[in-house]
């Protein structure tokens, strides 16, 4: 049995908001495994992007366990081990798109001509050579989102995280982030879950988990 | 419904309302306090002028007048004290002092009633013997060597020489205006007073002099002492005009039989012109802070304009015209007002009591004013960005400006540099001719001020601001920083720099309001420190020292040097010898120092003497015994060249008379302390005992490490065994020279000032830093969902506000210094002489950096916690 | 009457020196009751022609006429009096003042529209918003948001209904209500055009028009 990225136990995760409780994730148990395809299937509000930052170490829960057997401690996962692609703006609008896609590199400790030479390659590799000098507002919102992924592949990580990655393109550039964001992970061991509300999306990823109200409903997928 | 909007801005867009009423409040405030306190200083140098003038009219009748008709008449006019006084000219004294018989030059004999000295206390003080019956003016008494009892022969004119005796020797201590020639076309020399003054009673004048000028009409005349009843202006100008016009109604009223010698008026005269250079002056301190404090909230202001153009979108979109629009924002701005005013009258009252000197009343125009331009202000900085936001709403709907900034207009003509080159041109051309800020011709009630001469200066602020701008996004295009940045954030040094680039817009204005702010401070507690020093030389300069005792040759204060140098607090006691000498036919004052120790006790500055420095004058004395500094005046007389023999007569203390002593011309001197304005002599004390065999000194000048006040009582007490002498104390001198600027106090603008620019540095500096928070906060939150640590989020924020306060600091002390050289040399019309150099005021300087840097690390800290707060509820929000 | 009705419509933008052509003669009418999608690819045009049709924009060619009266080439304080009467408009995003509250949010809507506001809180517990009628925008989800706009664009009871992509950014069930409630919009005799990406939407409309490089093809 493949070790496992992250071991969620009967995690729970409550916010105080307005004055009232709400509670954003009930109970959940799941694990991620190297080399996995998981959809994170829900309706906006459900609880995805919760769910989501306790695997990415971003936060942590109000109950039960989350732990990284095969990464190591919560602290030590970025930048490196678990790259996170958001829904939209997710580029520093100072920053070039190659100087955007070092930056995980740099601020891991690399020094900044090798991350540069390996964010270019991330970059060729996605076909947004051509797009390297350009800042964030000069791009098109399928490039910025492609430049994400790019940025997230830059760093080799064991896991990439993505909260709804084509929530604000068109059906066709969508289709094109998803493209390439496949192709670059086809003969990688990273695993890959990513948030989305688009059946579409999650069609096209080997396991579906449906969340719904905070409550997350796995169906464990051909690696268990 | 324009109600539920302005209640939702008021409570969930604090900053944005508040922010902009603080920005309103602050200049409101300084504006306000900037006027009290000008109307306060104005108000205090009237009052101290009139406190000090000794006569405010002195009445000349004319031969044929009659006395109780002109009395009368002036009466009218109001007047609280209305005395007659005698003058009459006479050929010399003479007494007799054992076997030897000394006579004076021609001299003046005076008749007074036994009420004037109460009437006018100024003008008479007495010093030997009694207060009433035949007084002897102390110079007089020297030359006659006469003391109480002695018999005096006034030799009259035309008539048999009297006699009679002496009951006291008097000081009198506006000589010059008492014996002024009243009635004398202006611009006419001004006389030197008599050398010698006998005063009568009246009844014993009029028995003396009446048949005088039964003889010689044109050697007796008549005055009327006037003390007006009238209550004054505050503002002098006012004051000038009200006293003018009284004076002038006698005049026409008297028809010829009398001239009015309007001392009140020429004092007020003279002040008006200095409460309007005090005026200007203190505006053009003040006012580079309000205009940064009304920058400041503009960009406070301008801070929500990303939030205003959405605001005005959806309105639009949801079918909200124009005016409906500008409705709502009117109604913002209205709210701003209200409360930028109101808390800017109660920050001023506030301050008024911190800060400003006691009697400043914020009840004058200028506290209206201050309200109407912060009110203005509050209407800008609301409806301006508002009004932009519709013009570029109705221009183009969704279409984005894309790409990178272009170069502004006034980098690509370079006005920055035009602006330093005009600001050198007037500089060099202003030195040169030296500057005039304030006309106000004499006895003309009106006044203007040289508005040009603030050009040069107010070139240089903007200039250099904007080359400020200029220098440093060039520098932030360049990446110059990276290295800088190397040790504050590693190798993230490049990727900062690359956020530095991008935002350079921000940080070179946020630069340049800390640069402004850095400016204002700088300038303010250099021109006060200079202000402050030059205003203690002045005072020096007339008092001679901390705390002087003067003696006379018969009772000098060197008998009491060791006495004087026991008491606690004194740092050192110097002799000063003050006698008089003849050049020629002239007498003058003659001082005689100890050129090695007399800076032990007082400040000698160059400017005092023509061709050399302090230093070398006193090296100069003690190279040569019979060395002698003159006036100009004197060296024009008499064709002085340097190192030609000079004979004064002096007197001999063993036979009284005056005798020739030959002295060698070595240099010219200016001013010197205690010193009178016109002539005067400067010689080694040691020569000048050896050739008089009198080895006193008059004088006694003192330094003082302690209390001023405590060392002067203890002076007093000592100076008790000396008859006749006198003992003042610096403070003492700066109020009675209260007429001129030198004496007002600024302590409260600059501390009004430098609160003011500390505050304004605050806010610089966290604008920039609040500015930029929305962006910064998304930039956190993907920095933080990156991977960055702590140390790496801070080197962001470390770096923009380095730059903003660091190169904003630098920009600042150069502009700081410039404007206060330019300060400084307004002031040449204010001291006499200018200030030598520019004072640093290094404790306040520190004082400044140091909270520049809390400022700094306050503002850090608050945005560092803003920006980093909820990374996962931004994220989940996104 | 024509509920909404554009004719020949022309737009230019210059961008340094460089013409873009948003628009090239565009005509399109439609009937109360009808439920227009209009389809097309980013950059087609679809901004420009919302903005002309609701008078944001002013065409450089033809005019617009809604509810029967000319929107177009009139100063604008009459174009501003239309829109809010006339007029609906649910953008992608950003909808909502955010220094309002959710319900002070549709009653100002209502208010700018020239209606009682007094149905604002009906509007909202309609869309499922009854218990965050106090809450700011800030504090709700990307569906609640989307469904607070819907409110506010439909309580001034508008002629015609413009929407720019409603259901980019929602779930499904939020994607299924605001559905429903243009449909019952249209039902009442409302006319909806909107700008749409989702095939469920384009479905569901009784008319689906295509636009490229700034004109219309009729699908």
């Amino acid at each position: 049995m493949p070790e496992v990225l992250v071991d969620i136990r009967d995690a729970r995760r409550v916010y105080e908001l307005d004055g009232r409780e709400v509670v954003a994730l009930e109970q959940a148990t799941c694990r991620v495994r190297p080399g996995e395809r998981i959809a994170l299937l829900g309706p906006s509000g459900g609880g995805k992007s919760t769910l989501l930052h306790l695997m990415g170490g971003l936060d942590t829960p109000s109950a039960g366990s989350v732990t990284f057997p095969a990464l190591g401690q919560a602290s030590e996962l970025r930048p490196g081990k678990v790259a996170f692609v958001f829904q939209a703006q997710s580029l520093l609008a100072p920053l070039t798109a190659l100087e955007n896609t070092a930056l995980p590199l740099i601020l891991g400790g690399m020094p900044e001509r090798e991350a540069q030479l390996r964010a270019m390659g991330a970059l060729e590799r996605l076909g947004l050579a051509s797009v390297a000098a350009q800042l964030p507002e000069e791009l098109s919102g399928g490039q910025a989102q492609r430049v994400a992924v790019a940025r997230a592949l830059a760093g080799s990580p064991k896991l990439i995280l993505a909260d709804e990655p084509t929530g604000q393109l068109d059906s066709d550039s969508a289709k094109h982030l998803m493209d390439t964001l496949l192709k670059a992970l086809e003969d990688r061991d990273t695993a890959l879950v990513i948030a989305t509300h688009d059946r579409s999306v999650a069609d096209r990823l080997d396991t579906v988990w449906r969340m719904r109200r905070g409550v997350l409903k796995t169906i464990e997928g051909a690696l268990a | 419904m324009s109600l539920v909007w302005f209640s939702g801005l008021l409570s969930r867009r604090p900053l944005r309302i508040w922010g902009a009423a603080l920005g309103v409040a602050l200049t409101v405030a300084f504006l306000a306090c900037l006027g009290a306190f000008i109307t306060s200083s104005t108000a205090t140098m009237t009052a101290r002028a009139v406190q000090n003038v000794p006569v405010d009219w002195q009445i000349l009748l004319s031969p044929s007048a009659d006395i109780n008709t002109v009395a009368q008449a002036t009466q009218m006019a109001g007047t609280r004290a209305l005395e007659p006084v005698g003058y009459a000219d006479v050929a010399g004294f003479s007494a007799s002092t054992g076997t030897t018989v000394q006579t004076t030059g021609a001299g003046k004999v005076l008749g007074i009633s036994n009420t004037y000295r109460t009437a006018f206390p100024k003008e008479i003080r007495p010093l030997i013997g009694s207060t009433a019956g035949v007084l002897l003016a102390q110079q007089t008494a020297a030359n006659l060597h006469a003391a109480v009892g002695d018999t005096i022969t006034i030799n009259r004119l035309g008539l048999p020489p009297v006699q009679v005796q002496v009951a006291g020797i008097v000081d009198l201590p506006e000589a010059d205006s008492l014996f002024q020639a009243v009635g004398a076309p202006k611009g006419l020399a001004p006389q030197a007073p008599p050398d010698n003054v006998l005063l009568l009673p009246q009844a014993q004048w009029h028995q003396l002099f009446d048949p005088q000028r039964v003889v010689r009409p044109d050697s007796v005349r008549q005055q009327l002492h006037v003390r007006l009843s009238a209550k004054l202006a505050n503002n002098p100008r006012v004051a000038f005009s009200q006293v003018h016009q009284l004076a002038n109604n006698l005049e026409v009223k008297l028809a010829g039989s009398a001239v009015v010698g309007d001392n009140l008026a020429a004092r007020l005269d003279g002040v008006r012109a200095d409460a309007l250079y005090a005026q200007t002056l203190f505006l053009f301190l003040g006012v580079p802070g309000a205009i940064l404090a009304a920058l400041l909230t503009l960009s406070v202001a301008a801070a929500s304009g990303t939030e205003r153009r959405r605001e005005i979108a959806l309105l639009r979109v949801r079918g909200a015209s124009t005016r409906r629009v500008l409705r709502l924002a009117s109604l913002e701005a209205a709210a701003v007002s209200i409360a930028g005013v109101i808390l800017g009258l109660g920050l001023a009252w506030l301050a008024q009591y911190l800060a400003l000197p006691v009697g400043s009343s914020l009840g004058s125009v200028w506290t209206l004013l201050a309200v109407g331009l912060g009110i203005l202000l509050a209407l800008s900085a609301v409806l301006l960005p508002t009004l932009a936001a519709l013009r570029t709403q109705t221009v183009s709907v969704a279409r984005q400006r894309v790409g990178r900034s272009g170069v502004p207009l006034w980098q690509r003509l370079w006005v920055d540099v035009a602006l330093l080159a005009v600001s050198a041109a007037l500089f060099w051309r202003s030195a040169a001719s030296g500057y005039q800020l304030v006309l106000a011709p004499e006895g003309v009630a009106k006044s203007s001020v040289q508005y040009e001469a603030f050009i040069a200066p107010l070139a240089l602020w903007v200039g250099t601001s904007l080359l400020a701008v200029r220098l440093l996004e060039w520098a932030l295009r360049r990446r110059a920083f990276t290295p800088a940045l190397r040790p504050l954030a590693g190798n993230l040094a490049p990727t900062v720099a690359a956020t530095l680039e991008r935002q350079r817009g921000l940080l070179s204005r946020g630069a340049v309001l800390a640069a402004l702010a850095v400016a204002f401070a700088v300038s303010t507690s250099i021109f006060n420190a200079t202000y402050q020093g030059q205003s203690r030389v002045d005072a020096l300069l007339t008092n001679g020292a901390d705390v002087a005792v003067s003696g006379t040759t018969a009772s000098p204060a060197s008998s009491q040097l060791e006495a004087l140098r026991a008491i606690p607090g004194v740092a050192a006691v110097e002799p000063l010898q003050h006698r008089f000498a003849y050049v020629g036919n002239d007498l003058q004052d003659i001082f005689g120092i100890d050129p090695a120790h007399l800076t032990q006790a007082t400040k000698l500055v160059n400017a005092y003497f023509i061709g050399v420095t302090a230093q070398q004058a006193l090296l100069l004395l003690r190279s040569r015994p019979d060395g002698l500094f003159v006036s100009q005046e004197t060296v024009n007389d008499y064709q002085l060249k340097l190192g030609d023999p000079v004979r004064l007569r002096l007197v001999d203390a063993r036979d009284h008379q005056y005798h020739v002593v030959s002295f060698a011309f070595v240099g010219i001197v200016r001013e010197f302390p205690t010193a009178p304005k016109d002539s005067f002599l400067l010689a080694n004390a040691d020569y000048i005992a050896q050739q008089t065999h009198q080895s006193t000194a008059e004088v006694a000048l003192i330094r003082v490490s302690g209390d001023r006040q405590q060392v002067a009582a203890k002076a007093r007490a000592l100076a008790q065994n000396l008859p006749g002498a006198r003992v003042t104390e610096l403070s003492q001198v700066q109020q009675r020279i209260a007429s001129s600027l030198t004496a007002v106090n600024v302590a409260g603008l600059s501390r009004l000032e430098l609160g003011f620019a500390v505050l304004l540095l605050a806010g610089a500096t966290g604008l920039v830093l609040l500015l930029g928070l929305t962006e910064r906060r998304r930039n956190f939150t993907v920095l933080s969902a990156l991977g960055a640590n702590s140390s790496q989020l801070g080197a962001f924020i470390w770096s923009e506000s380095l730059v903003v306060v660091g190169a904003g600091s630098l920009a600042g002390l150069l502009i700081g210094l410039g404007v206060a050289q330019f300060l400084v040399k307004l002031l040449d019309g204010v001291f006499d002489p200018a200030p030598e150099k520019l004072a640093l005021p290094w404790i306040y300087l520190g004082t400044l950096l140091v909270a520049a840097f809390m400022a700094t690390l306050i503002a850090v800290g608050m945005a560092r916690a803003a920006s980093t707060k909820r990374v996962t509820e931004v994220l989940r929000s996104a | 009457m024509k509920a909404l009705e554009a004719v020949d419509l022309y737009r230019f933008y210059h961008i340094a020196d460089e013409e873009t052509r948003a628009l090239r003669g565009v005509s399109l009418s439609l009937e109360p009751g009808e439920l227009v999608a209009v389809m097309g690819a980013s950059g087609s045009g679809k901004s420009t022609l919302l903005a002309c049709l609701a008078g944001l924009d002013e065409p450089d060619g033809g005019y617009v006429n809604v509810a029967g009266q000319r929107l177009t080439r009139r100063p604008e304080d009459e174009r501003d009096e239309l829109r809010a009467k006339f007029v609906g408009t649910m953008l992608q995003s950003d909808n909502l003042f955010e220094h309002l509250s959710v319900l002070e949010n549709v009653q100002f809507a209502a208010i700018l529209a020239g209606r009682d506001q007094s149905q604002a809180a009906d509007w909202l517990k309609r869309v499922g918003l009854g218990e965050r009628l106090h809450s700011r925008p800030s504090q709700l989800s990307g569906g609640e948001l989307a469904r607070a706009g819907l409110a506010t664009a439909l309580v001034g009871r508008p002629a015609v209904l413009l929407a720019d992509e409603p259901t980019a950014e929602v779930d499904a069930s939020t994607e299924i209500l605001v559905l429903g409630e243009l449909e019952a919009f249209c039902a009442q005799g409302g006319a909806a055009l909107i700008s749409t990406h989702s095939p469920e939407l384009a479905r569901r409309a009784g008319r689906v028009l295509r636009i490229q490089d700034g004109r219309l093809a009729d699908a």
